[in-house]
C-alpha cells in the first residue's frame, strides 16, 4: 500500500472543484490537498485544514503558478495534478480569458513535466468539444470528430485547444496524462448552458426536433476526477452522466413550460432574453445539439478507470437557486 | 418529441389489442435511465407506431410474409432489402412484419439516409419508434448491443427509381456486409414485393429535394399509394459469422464479395415472390 500523496486542484472555488477536494479528503489514499482558486482564500466555503491548504492563484501567469508548485509543492512531494479551472460564461471573450482556459493549461503541463514529483495530470475537459451533426454517430466515441468550426464561439474554441494542447504531449512525457471529456454537469456555478436555459419558466425549443441529451451530476464529476487522480491510465476518457433524455423530458422534468417555436426564432429571442435578464445561454452556441442528438459513449471510462456513473440528476429542482 | 410518451401510450391503448400490448411488454431494449434507449426509442412510440401502421399494414397494403423463421431470435443481424416506392412505406412494412413475427418482439431498427433524421417531426417520431441514422458508427453501436437492423442497400437510388426499372436493383452499397463481418452479424436477405408499383414516378426533381432537405425529391403520377398486395419474403441468413473473419471487413475483394451474394439471394427472392405472385392488387 503506497503512502497517502498530495493532490493539487484547480479551480476549486467551481461547485465541482469543491466537490472533489471534499471528496479527496474524505479519501484516505491522500495525504495532502493543494486547492487553488482566483478568488479570495476567505471568501471560499471550503477552509484550510491540516490536510487542506487553499492559494489564490493567477493561472495565466506562469510565475505565481511557478512558484507554488516549485515551493509548497516540491516540499509536500506533490504527486496529482488536477486541472478544473475554464472560464464558465459562453459569452466571456477576449485574450485575458484565453490566457486562462488555454495559455493557463499550457503553462500547468509545462511546469508539470518539469517537477520532479509530480507524475499525473488529469485534466477536465467537456463534451462541448465534440462536433454533433446529422450526419455523425449519436453515441460519441473518444474518436468522434472535433469542433472545429471556424465560426464556433471562443468558448468551445479555448476547450478544443486546451484539450489538445494536453493530448499533443501524451506518451511523449514522464508524466501521465488524462483528459476527461465530460457531459454537461447540471448545477449553478458549473457554467452549464443547458442549466441556465432550464432557469426560464417558458423554454423555447426549435419545433419539429427533441434530441437526445445525456446530463452529469456534479457529484459524478467528482467521482470520475477521482477515479482518475488514482488510475494509472493515460488517453481521453468520456465521461457521461446517469440521464439521457430528451431535451423536451429535461424541460418536464425540471418542471418548467416547453414552447417549440421555428428554429430560426431562437437565436434573436434568446438574444432578448440575455439583454433583458442577463442570462448566460447562448443559442447560436447550443443551435446543433438542440437539433441532433448527441450522447457521450463511456465505455472506455467503464473498462480503464472503472467509472460508472451512479448519481442521477435529483428531478425535478423546482425552483433552482441562481 | 410531437407529443409526450403518455400520449403515445394511449393511441397504444385504444388501438391495440390487450393481448399484443401485452406482447408488446416483453419488447427488449436497452433503457438509458429515463424510459429511452441512447438514439430516442421508446417502447410507447413503437406502440403507437403499430397502431398507426397497423391499418395500412392489414387493410390497405394486406401484408403477406414468408420465410419469417429465418429472423434471429436474438443476437445482432442485418437485415437487407430491396428499396422501392417513392416514399419508405416498404421500411414500416418491414419494420411491423418483424415486430409481429417475433417472440419476444424484436425492432428492426431501420438505418436512414442522413437526411432523415434532420426531417422536422418526421426525423423524431421515426427515431421513437427506432430508426437511426445512417452512421457508421450508429450501426456499430447498435450490432455491439446485439440489435437487428433494416437496412436499404440500394439506398436513394432504390426507392427513387422510374417505373421503368421497378424490380431492377439498383447497385448494392457495400456498408452492410462490412459491418456485418466485424461484427459478426448474419444478413437475412429480404425482398418486398409489391413496393415497387404503389406511386408510379412522374418524374424525381433534385431542385425540389433540396427545397425539403432530401437528395432528390420523386414526383408521383398518383396523388396517394396504390392498394398494392405487399409479399415481404425473408430468405436463409447468409452465414456471415462462418465464411468471414472479422478481420476481413478491411479487405474490399472480400466486403464486395459478401455484398454481392446479398444482392444476388435479394433478387432471387424477389424472382420468386414475383413468380408466386398472382397479381398486382391481390
Amino acid at each position: 500500500v503506497s503512502a497517502p500523496f498530495t493532490v493539487m486542484v484547480t479551480g476549486v472555488s467551481t461547485p465541482i472543484g469543491e466537490r472533489l477536494v471534499r471528496e479527496l479528503l474524505a479519501d484516505s489514499r491522500v495525504g495532502h490537498v493543494m486547492g487553488l482558486t482566483d478568488t479570495p482564500v476567505d471568501r471560499m466555503p471550503l477552509r484550510p485544514s491540516p490536510r487542506l491548504s487553499l492559494h489564490q492563484v493567477d493561472l495565466s501567469r506562469e510565475r505565481h503558478t511557478h512558484r507554488l508548485l516549485f515551493g509548497e509543492g516540491r516540499k509536500r512531494e506533490l504527486r496529482v495534478v488536477v486541472h478544473t479551472a475554464m472560464h464558465r460564461s459562453a459569452w466571456a471573450e477576449g485574450e485575458k480569458v484565453r490566457e486562462l482556459n488555454v495559455e493557463g493549461t499550457r503553462i500547468l503541463l509545462s511546469l508539470c513535466e518539469r517537477h520532479p514529483s509530480i507524475r499525473r495530470l488529469v485534466v477536465r475537459s467537456a463534451a462541448e468539444v465534440y462536433s454533433v451533426q446529422r450526419d455523425l454517430p449519436v453515441l460519441i466515441g473518444e474518436d468522434h470528430p472535433l469542433n472545429m468550426l471556424p465560426n464556433a464561439p471562443q468558448w468551445v474554441r479555448d476547450r478544443v485547444e486546451a484539450d489538445l494542447t494536453v493530448c499533443a504531449r501524451m506518451g511523449l512525457s514522464k508524466v501521465q496524462m488524462c483528459v476527461l471529456r465530460m457531459a454537461e454537469a447540471l448545477g449553478p456555478g458549473t457554467g452549464s448552458q443547458l442549466y441556465d436555459y432550464l432557469e426560464s419558466r417558458v423554454c423555447l425549443r426549435p419545433a419539429g426536433f427533441d434530441p437526445m441529451m445525456n446530463l452529469l451530476t456534479i457529484h459524478d464529476s467528482a467521482v470520475a476526477l477521482q477515479k482518475a487522480v488514482h488510475s494509472e491510465a493515460q488517453g481521453v476518457f468520456n465521461v457521461p452522466g446517469a440521464d439521457t433524455l430528451p431535451l423536451s423530458a429535461c424541460i418536464h422534468q425540471w418542471g418548467r413550460i416547453g414552447i417549440p417555436v421555428p428554429g430560426a426564432w431562437m437565436t434573436p429571442l434568446y438574444r432578448w432574453r440575455r439583454r433583458f435578464t442577463g442570462h448566460d445561454f447562448r443559442y447560436g452556441m447550443n443551435r446543433r445539439r438542440f437539433h441532433y442528438s448527441g450522447i457521450l459513449d463511456g465505455s472506455r471510462a467503464r473498462e480503464v478507470l472503472g467509472y460508472v456513473p451512479c448519481h442521477p440528476v435529483e428531478w425535478p429542482v423546482a425552483d433552482p437557486p441562481r | 418529441m410531437p407529443f409526450p410518451p403518455a400520449l403515445a401510450a394511449a393511441v397504444a391503448r385504444r388501438f391495440l389489442s390487450e393481448a399484443e400490448r401485452a406482447r408488446l411488454q416483453d419488447l427488449h431494449y436497452r433503457d438509458a435511465g429515463h424510459g429511452y434507449d441512447p438514439f430516442g426509442m421508446h417502447p410507447a412510440f413503437v406502440g403507437f407506431g403499430e397502431a398507426i401502421v397497423q391499418p395500412l399494414y392489414d387493410r390497405y397494403f394486406r401484408v403477406q410474409t414468408y420465410g419469417t423463421e429465418h429472423i434471429p431470435a436474438s443476437g445482432p443481424g442485418v437485415l437487407a432489402s430491396n428499396h422501392s416506392g417513392q416514399v419508405p412505406i416498404d421500411g414500416m412494412m418491414l419494420w411491423l412484419a418483424v415486430l409481429r413475427s417475433t417472440d419476444p418482439p424484436r425492432i428492426a431498427r431501420p438505418i436512414a439516409d442522413h437526411f432523415v433524421p434532420a426531417l422536422p417531426w418526421i426525423g423524431t417520431l421515426f427515431a421513437r419508434g427506432g430508426m437511426v441514422g445512417g452512421s457508421r458508427g450508429n450501426a456499430r453501436a447498435l450490432l455491439d448491443a446485439g440489435e437487428l437492423l433494416m437496412i436499404f442497400p440500394e439506398g436513394v437510388p432504390g426507392i427513387t427509381k422510374p417505373w421503368s426499372k421497378r424490380y431492377q436493383l439498383q447497385d448494392f452499397r457495400v456498408g452492410h456486409a462490412e459491418l456485418a463481418i466485424r461484427h459478426r452479424a448474419p444478413i437475412i436477405p429480404v425482398a418486398v414485393v409489391g413496393a415497387e408499383e404503389q406511386l408510379p414516378q412522374l418524374f424525381a426533381s433534385r431542385r425540389l429535394g433540396r427545397l425539403v432537405g432530401s437528395p432528390v425529391l420523386p414526383v408521383p403520377a398518383v396523388p396517394f399509394p396504390l392498394p398494392v398486395r405487399y409479399h415481404i419474403h425473408f430468405g436463409a441468413p447468409i452465414p456471415v459469422p462462418r465464411d468471414y473473419r472479422p478481420d476481413q471487413a478491411d479487405d474490399p475483394d472480400a466486403v464486395a464479395e459478401a455484398a454481392g451474394r446479398v444482392q444476388e439471394a435479394v433478387a432471387a427472392l424477389l424472382a420468386e415472390g414475383l413468380r408466386r405472385r398472382k397479381s398486382i392488387f391481390l
